[in-house]
């Protein structure tokens, strides 16, 4: 670059902003330069974007004429900008040029930074995505030359209004984005996506059978006054001539965009002039653990025998550890809160909606019996620790065996609450001891398939960001969990069998025999899964740790 | 407990390989570490200390070779051998969402130890290693010299015979570097052993009265340090020469370094 001077040169502001911009092009393409993986991960959603984009573009010319167009560009673009407001809070590392610590030694004066960091932030696939969304909103919405006019001014306004948000709310937040905590939520952010998702999906399938697009007017009447919302309804307004609410609106967007702005910049300033949240954080003994510190031995007192005198047991160890585990580990809790929820949505939903079958229930069993595989792949490198403390195969069984009924505790009650809850919705009592029996085999078989991929095929869990998979894993963790679920499905078939047979052969009366059958089937497998993987873990310590140690 | 008088060398390896892929991380070493000594491990960097300290604990398997730690064969007799060593392994994670006080309480309990006796030995070794006003904090909020504190009161908590520690004093600020210090001479003074891997020399030199100096997979040199150190000034200087890496000039290059700006 030709700006390799000494410190004391320094650049003008126009040059700042063309640097940071170049410095932002760089990076996205060093990036796709590490490697073909990427390059192809960039590619795809670029392509996805810009096709989701495109279809947007297409339905919102579509729209042009229908006097509902403005509603929905207004609606459109207020869930844009609060995808925008969001964004950063839940892909904290996603923008490098973001990060003001790596520009903290470079002497530069604030405004001319803010500028140039904006600048930047306009290139990328967000940024386009959104340009496209504006103008098909526009071209939806404008009547005549003015209103067109008009339009452009209010595509520039929400496009910076839009990074502005991403950007201010990320500076607001950069002390918690960069604690522990802010990094404990962020993988728990997935799960807001998907609760996200299921909303959007509800909203669409209540839009489609209320009469159409008119329901969107409610809100959009609010929506209108909301920045950006408000500038597009600008174009609206000049449509149908109400000039001085036009002004109004545009003036309201480009006030909040002065307030984001001024707000991004006393908070760059800060952030420029102070020790950084990592400092913080390690300066001084602040004891905050203590208040969930004890929570699980709270909740199952008879796991602290031996603080009573009794014999210490490795079983109450194993299991209170994992008992912390599914609270405090953000990626372990994240699993979990998963499992739970979908294993009662499907059974309850699909009962809401009139065709759900009883036997859905046992859905909640096979999602929470999930959670015993890769074991070992929760415990992360740490699972060192465990290893030193095994010398037998009677070890592994001990700590595998902890591990199952750690995840009884929670598992056994919940999937009985769903299968109880699902039988009552659809009224369907004489069916209830089956499928609780069949849960319960099922419950058993995936214990079983789990304790045993654990030891035969553990993979990492990367701690950080959002991948569950540690590169190069991916095959392991498929044969991992999708050939344990197989092969727990199998392990099911003779308690299967039976409950199809004894439908066949009319023989109702009798089925509430598969609950004790199916309770005991499922605890007899779950036993011999463990006794099968105990050897097996006590075999492959070194191997275990070497596969779990990749993230 | 200590069985050092014995004659029964703290650790025996023979023949030790190790290949990952192409790298040979470890070349056929042959060593006898005695017991009741203060023992030193040092190379540079990717010399093999790590690989070596993971197959001698039975974290990784050897291609070859065999390991004995006090007499028990690591992979034949894994009870024996668990229960006699203490660990602190460098580059591999605790359970960081345990705090300082619960993480002593699951590992002490984890090896079996009665759970008074465990809370008591966690108090103590919490109060002499600076801990006690952090033993309910999670430990994932610890400082690095925090981390590597406790994980040495992990290790320590069933009163091993062999201490191993890889890379003990990495990243640790002096306080607490002395708090450790200062805990290990205590332990070593009652005759258990203590073998750590270090690229410190002066620290190596300050704690250690036996040292086996590594690099590039193979043992150079080993025995008590005066021994080691011969007639060099210094262990660093021995060191250097053993390696084969003499003192570079560093050249007419950096000419423009230093002498005001420009």
């Amino acid at each position: 670059m030709s700006t390799t001077t000494t410190a004391s040169g320094g650049a003008t502001a126009g040059s700042l902003t063309s640097v940071v911009v170049r410095l932002k092009v760089s990076l996205l393409r060093n990036g796709l330069r590490q490697s073909t993986r990427r390059r192809a991960a960039y590619i795809t959603s670029i392509v996805v974007a810009l096709l989701v984009a495109a279809l947007q573009l297409i339905g919102l010319i579509a729209l042009r004429g229908n006097p509902h167009a403005t509603a929905v560009g207004v609606l459109l673009v207020a869930v844009l900008a609060l995808g925008w407001a969001v964004m950063p809070l839940f892909f904290p590392g996603g923008d490098e040029t973001l990060d003001p610590t790596r520009l903290v030694m470079i002497p530069l004066r604030p405004e001319p930074l803010v500028r140039a960091l904006l600048a930047a932030s306009l290139v990328g696939i967000g940024p386009l995505f959104t340009l496209c969304l504006a103008v098909g909103a526009v071209i939806a919405i404008a009547q005549g030359a003015a209103a067109f006019a008009v339009g452009i001014l209010a595509i520039a306004l929400t496009l910076l209004v839009c990074v502005a948000l991403a950007r201010a709310v990320a500076a607001a937040n950069v002390r918690l984005l960069t604690s522990r905590k802010g990094r404990d939520l962020a993988v728990l952010s997935g799960l807001v996506i998907a609760l996200g998702a299921q909303a959007v999906n509800f909203g669409l399938q209540k839009l489609g059978s209320s009469g159409g697009l008119a329901a969107l007017e409610p809100v959009a009447d609010v929506l209108r006054w909301i920045p950006p919302a408000a500038a597009l309804d600008a174009v609206d307004s000049v449509g149908d001539g109400a000039y001085a609410t036009a002004i109004a609106q545009l003036a309201l967007t480009g006030a909040v965009l002065a307030a984001l702005l001024r707000s991004w910049q006393r908070n760059l300033t800060r952030l420029m002039t102070s020790p950084d949240g990592s400092t913080l954080g390690a300066a001084g003994p602040t004891p905050d653990g203590t208040r969930d510190s004890t929570r699980p031995a709270r909740l199952l007192p008879f796991l602290r025998a031996d603080a009573r005198g009794g014999a210490p047991s490795r079983t109450a160890t194993v299991m209170e550890r994992s008992l912390r585990y599914v609270w405090r580990d953000p990626k372990t809790k994240a699993a979990w809160v998963t499992s739970l929820a979908i294993g009662l949505i499907v059974p309850l939903f699909n009962a809401l909606q009139g065709t759900g079958s009883v036997y859905f229930a046992c859905f909640a069993a096979g999602m929470l019996g999930i959670q015993m595989y890769n074991q070992f792949g929760q415990d992360t490198s740490a699972f060192w620790m465990v290893a030193m403390t095994i010398s037998s195969p009677r070890d592994a069984y001990v700590e595998l065996r902890g591990r199952a009924l750690a995840l009884l505790v929670i598992t056994l009650p919940y999937a009985t609450l769903v299968t109880v809850v699902t039988t009552a919705m659809l009224g369907d009592w004489s069916a209830l001891p089956e499928v609780l029996g069949l849960s319960f085999a099922l419950l058993g078989a995936m214990l079983a398939t789990g304790a045993w991929s654990s030891a035969r095929f553990p993979y990492s869990i990367p701690q950080e960001g959002y991948k569950n998979v540690a590169p190069g894993q991916t095959g392991l963790a498929w044969i991992s969990i999708f050939g344990g679920m197989v092969a727990a499905a199998l392990l099911c078939a003779p308690v299967l069998a039976l409950t199809i047979w004894l439908h066949v052969a009319d023989a109702d009366a009798w089925t509430w025999l598969l609950l004790p059958l199916g309770t005991a089937y499922g605890a007899g497998i779950t036993a011999l899964g463990l006794r099968l993987a105990a050897p097996r873990t006590a075999g492959r310590l070194p191997e275990i740790l070497a596969a779990v140690s990749k993230g | 407990m200590v069985d050092g008088a014995a004659g029964v060398p703290a650790v025996r390896v023979q023949g030790l390989w190790k290949r990952f892929g192409e790298q040979i991380a470890v070349a056929g070493i042959d060593l006898e570490l005695p017991a009741g000594r203060f023992i030193g491990l040092v190379g540079p960097n990717g010399a093999g200390k790590t690989t070596t300290l993971s197959m001698v604990t039975g974290l990784l398997r050897p291609d070859h070779g065999t390991v004995e730690v006090v007499g028990h064969d690591v992979w034949r007799d894994p009870a024996q051998v668990k229960a006699r060593i203490g660990v602190l392994p460098e580059g591999l994670r605790l359970f960081e969402r345990l705090s300082g006080h619960e993480l002593l309480s699951y590992t002490g309990r984890l090896r079996g130890l009665p759970g008074a006796e465990v809370d008591k030995r966690a108090a103590q070794l919490l109060d002499v290693l600076d801990l006690a006003g952090a033993r309910n904090k999670l430990v994932v909020d610890y400082s690095t010299g925090m981390r590597k504190k406790i994980g040495l009161a992990a290790a320590l908590l069933h009163n091993p015979e062999v201490l191993f520690l890889d890379e003990p004093f990495e990243g640790v600020d002096p306080v607490s570097a002395q708090t450790i210090r200062g805990v290990l001479e205590r332990y070593t003074a009652s005759g258990a052993t203590v073998v750590f891997s270090s690229h410190v020399m002066e620290l190596v030199e300050s704690l250690c009265d036996w040292v086996a100096v590594m690099a590039a997979g193979r043992i150079r040199a080993h025995g008590p340090l005066d021994e080691v150190r011969g007639k060099a000034s210094s262990l660093q200087e021995a060191f250097l020469e053993l390696v084969g890496a003499g003192a570079r000039t560093a050249g007419s290059d950096l000419d423009w370094l230093g002498g005001g700006a420009r």
